[in-house]
């Protein structure tokens, strides 16, 4: 069959038009409302529940129009016997975390994959095939292929991700390649209910959408915190770890929890239906990665376990160079509040002389040397005018904080910083190594009090404010607890150690190595991002200089697995048919003829039904 | 970068909170029709009034006081406590040390500003059917919430959930001339896609840790268990939460607006035929009446307070009237 007058399908629409009247002519409108939540719970007659309920009339206008519009097209029959016609299909499969999901035949990606196997073996033999994955990113698995033996290897090869779910982006994609086939359909295997899929309904309305799963019994690690006390070591290292029951049965899991290969916690957790539970563990045996793992025989394994971070922590080891016998008596005070730490004091003189080295942190009080030691981090105080670091324009008096960048780690845990008031302060400008991180104003002018960067590979800070005496007074506490936060600032790592990240989503590397060793991370771009497809823990290096990324999957949408059961609904908008081919006999004279039978069947309807009511009104009469 | 404001602006007109708005984080450029909403909203009348709470006290110092919280510096005093090395001599009783001869400190009453989270729920239902105008009055009851919490000296964050991207979240404010920026970040948001509130509440409960009120404004077309679900998320970070309950007319009163159609859920897609007899009507208002009972049952169980709007009245009323009976705004 082929067409002579394909664009004469246009004409279709005269279909729709019939559609509509009919509907306006039983006066139905479509009412559009927020949730059909309440109306579901309405009983309703059963003769209302079906939308569209067309009469013979309706069935014998449709078919006139459907012949005037086919004999428009001027079909033609092909006397030869042409190849079937050809159906390119498009398999987009869902490859997120919850295609894990265990059922009683198999995984969900399992059912998926047998599903799609099916599909592709209805397609006629030398039709192309597209596999398309979904998960947190849209991947092109094989370009298109009538080879059925390089489908079915391309689809055992694929395994579900730890990954979030993005159908969208996917779907964008897989409609973009179909519409270069002529006639191509789309297909869709996701374990999410279309109406929660993020797919708008006109765009669900182009592909054949198979919804699969149907078990609730999960169990998951929804979220762990880690908190470290400024300037303490990691046993007074703090995690929560917030569990959740997403089944709507009560539970009971044991959670386990190792710092570095060392057994830190166990606990028995009973969770009520849809519940959280939120754990603390304290006092760590060490530092390094935490492994926590919750035993459950649930449904999703991928997001039983979590990994976190405890650092080493630093106590406070500087190296203060100053003239003010007040400033150094001060920080001795300092010193001695805080366990561990140490204060060693010289002179300007003295540095200038014989910089010592050794220490990671070095504070300056109104002087900026010429030269620093390797692997020393500095912080300015009070930096005089003309220095090559600091740059300042003069001196303010009586000057007061005005604005700070809550996001910076220098300030974090700091609130309330507008309670700084300084008698004396430099009046710092802009540097190209580093970022304002707080603004003071004086009566005069608004100007940078802290500056922040990392400059020669080092982390430097500029502060302008007048340290000396009556530091640890009461009147002045707020200005020694951000010099402290700026100076725990400095002492870290260069570079996380490790860096803490959700599955599926970029987040920027930092400083540090970005060459993966092992693990399924991927780390592109400048400034780097990495982006971890697998849940658990990976390293960067160069070797002898390596990092660890730490991978969990922290997604609500993923783990609550619970469906109301499966379903399958076919595309209502198919794409073009392939253009038709020539030749053979013509069929409008017959679809012409087929029409004029129909009009006279339609009047003839038509008359039938006008004569009960001309005998009603003439027995009226 | 947040602002500090130690000396808070004199109360300003509404119609100098135009473009010679000095705030470098609001629009630089105001659409007049914009404007002209935003004006309509008179929100000088709501002058004098704030917002409520018993606790979400904040870090940052403000002019609402919550007592047992003694700190060592303030107006009202509300406390002693031993004096210990580095307490303010200022604050030294000597009366107390002359009678009892004991180094007394007084302590004050904490004196913090509350952040009020408001959550606009943008989910595409919030705009169904449009003529009933539900998006338009939560918005302008989200900007009258907003302007009442700057306006006496709280700061206030505003977030949309839902929507078909990601969650649109506004910067802290803290100066009333803000309210402006909020209503235009209101305006361009829009109502499309699906909400899960609960799962939306506990994500950014989880994103945004800091203490405070949330109020959250939303249909609550959605399964109670759902909203008890976000209501003890955001509890369970120390939230004090109000429930704010926008409704539009048709949804009280279906058969003012149709009467035989096919309901489409403007989320889902999904359809059911209707034709609204009076036996009907009866049923979804026997329906309705059990739903609003459970949503003020979950308000109760969680201790939260829960006020109706019905979208298109005139919101001063409501402000004034509704939610001072619910405590959520008060005379200063």
């Amino acid at each position: 069959m082929s067409l002579g007058h394909p664009t004469g399908l246009v004409a279709l629409a005269a279909v729709a038009v019939l559609v509509l009247l009919y509907l306006y002519d039983r006066r139905r409108r479509t009412i559009p409302v927020g949730t059909l939540f309440l109306w579901q719970q309405v009983p309703m007659p059963p003769r209302d529940r079906r939308r569209f309920r067309p009469d013979l009339l309706f069935i014998a206008q449709l078919l006139l129009v459907l012949a005037l519009v086919g004999a428009y097209v001027r079909p033609v029959l092909d006397d030869a016997e042409p190849p079937p016609p050809g159906t390119p299909l498009v398999v987009v499969l869902d490859v997120s975390a919850s295609m894990q999901a265990m059922e009683d035949d198999g995984t969900r990606f399992e059912t998926a994959r047998r599903r799609a196997l099916a599909r592709i073996a209805d397609v006629a033999t030398g039709d192309d095939v597209l596999l398309v994955t979904a998960g947190s990113r849209a991947r092109v698995v094989l370009p298109w292929t009538a080879d059925q033996a390089s489908i079915r290897a391309a689809l055992e090869a694929i395994v579900p991700a730890d990954t979030p779910t993005d159908l969208a982006p996917a779907l964008e994609l897989a409609r973009g390649l179909a519409a270069d086939r002529a006639g191509a359909r789309v297909v869709v295997f996701t374990d999410l209910p279309p109406e929660t899929s993020g797919l708008a309904p006109e765009v669900r309305a182009h592909v054949d959408y198979v919804q699969l799963g149907r078990t609730d019994d999960n169990v998951a690690i929804a979220g762990i915190t880690v908190s470290t006390p400024p300037f303490h070591g990691p046993s007074d290292t703090t995690a929560t770890v917030d569990v959740r029951n997403y089944a709507r049965t009560t539970r009971e899991v044991v959670l386990e929890a190792h710092v570095a290969g060392t057994a830190w916690a166990r606990r028995t957790l009973t969770l009520a239906p849809r519940a959280t539970e939120h754990v603390l563990l304290t006092r760590p045996p060490a530092s390094g990665p935490v492994v926590v793992r919750i035993g459950t025989d649930d449904a999703l394994a991928v997001d039983d376990h979590a990994t976190a971070w405890i650092g080493p922590g630093s106590a406070l080891d500087l190296l203060l160079v100053t003239d003010s016998r007040a400033l150094a008596d001060a920080f001795a005070g300092v010193a001695a509040a805080i366990a561990g730490s140490r204060i060693e004091v010289t002179s300007r003189a003295q540095y200038s002389a014989t910089p010592p080295a050794g220490r990671r942190v070095a504070l300056f009080d109104g002087f900026v040397p010429a030269t620093l030691p390797l692997a020393t981090n500095a912080l300015f105080v009070a930096p005089p005018e003309g220095n090559d670091v600091c740059p300042s324009a003069g001196r303010r008096r009586d000057a007061v904080v005005v604005d700070w960048d809550d996001d910076h780690p220098a300030l974090a845990g700091l609130g309330a910083l507008q309670a700084i008031g300084v008698a004396g302060t430099s009046q710092l400008g802009d540097a190209d190594w580093g970022d304002p991180i707080v603004l003071a104003a004086s009566a005069e002018a608004a100007f940078s009090l802290l500056i922040a960067g990392e400059r020669n590979g080092r982390r430097t800070a500029c502060l302008g404010a007048e340290l000396g005496a009556g530091l640890a007074s009461s009147d002045r506490l707020p200005l020694l607890l951000l010099t402290l936060a700026t100076l725990r600032w400095l002492g870290e790592p260069f570079g996380p150690s490790a860096l803490v990240v959700e599955t599926g989503r970029p987040t920027l590397a930092g400083a540090g190595p970005t060459a993966p060793i092992d693990g399924d991370v991927e780390i592109v771009g400048d400034p780097a991002v990495v982006t971890a497809e697998r849940a658990g823990i990976s390293r960067v290096g160069p070797a002898g200089a390596e990092r660890l990324v730490l991978a969990n999957l922290f997604d609500d949408r993923e783990s609550d697995i619970g469906r109301s059961g499966a379903g399958e609904w076919l595309a209502t908008v198919h794409e073009d048919a392939p253009p038709p081919e020539r030749g053979g006999r013509p069929l409008a004279r017959w679809l012409y003829g087929a029409a004029l039978v129909l009009l006279g069947l339609e009047w003839a309807f038509w008359r039938r039904q006008q004569m009960p009511r001309q005998q009603i009104h003439g027995e009226a009469r | 970068m947040s602002t500090a404001a130690p000396d808070r602006p004199a109360p300003a007109r509404v119609d100098e909170l135009g473009p010679r708005r000095v705030d470098a984080r609001a629009p630089r450029r105001v659409d007049e029709h914009a404007l002209a909403r935003f004006n309509r909203l008179a929100l000088t009348r709501f002058d004098g009034l704030a917002l409520h709470v018993r606790r979400g006290m904040g870090e940052r110092p403000g002019e609402r006081r919550f007592p047992g919280h003694a700190q060592p510096s303030g107006v009202e005093v509300e406390a002693y406590s031993t004096y210990t090395p580095g307490d303010d001599l200022r604050h030294l009783d000597w009366h107390a040390m002359a009678r009892l001869d004991a180094l007394l400190v007084r302590r004050f009453t904490a004196e913090r500003e509350v952040l009020f989270h408001i959550l606009l729920d943008g989910s595409a239902s919030m705009d169904a059917p449009p003529k009933d105008g539900k998006l338009a009055s939560a918005r302008a009851l989200v900007t009258v919430l907003a302007y009442i919490a700057l306006a006496a000296g709280d700061a206030a964050r505003v977030a949309v959930l839902g929507g078909t991207g990601p969650v649109v979240t506004s910067p802290v404010h803290r100066q009333r001339r803000s309210a402006l920026a909020i209503f235009e970040l209101l305006a361009t948001s829009s109502a499309a896609g699906t909400l899960q509130l609960g799962a939306a509440c506990e994500d950014y409960a989880r994103r945004h840790p800091e203490a405070g009120a949330a109020l959250l404004v939303s249909d609550l077309m959605t399964d109670p268990a759902d909203v008890e679900r976000g209501v003890l998320a955001l509890q369970a970070r120390r939230f004090e939460v109000h429930v704010l309950h926008v409704v539009g007319a048709s949804e009280l009163d279906p058969a003012g607006s149709f009467t035989r159609g096919v309901l489409v859920d403007v989320e889902s897609g999904a359809t059911r035929p209707i034709a609204l007899d009076a036996g009907i009507a009866a049923l979804y208002g026997e329906v309705l009446d059990r739903h609003l009972s459970a949503l003020r049952a979950v308000a109760e169980r969680t201790r939260c307070s829960y006020s109706r709007l019905v979208a298109g009245t005139d919101l001063g009323t409501f402000v004034t009237g509704e939610l001072a009976r619910a405590g959520l705004v008060r005379r200063r």
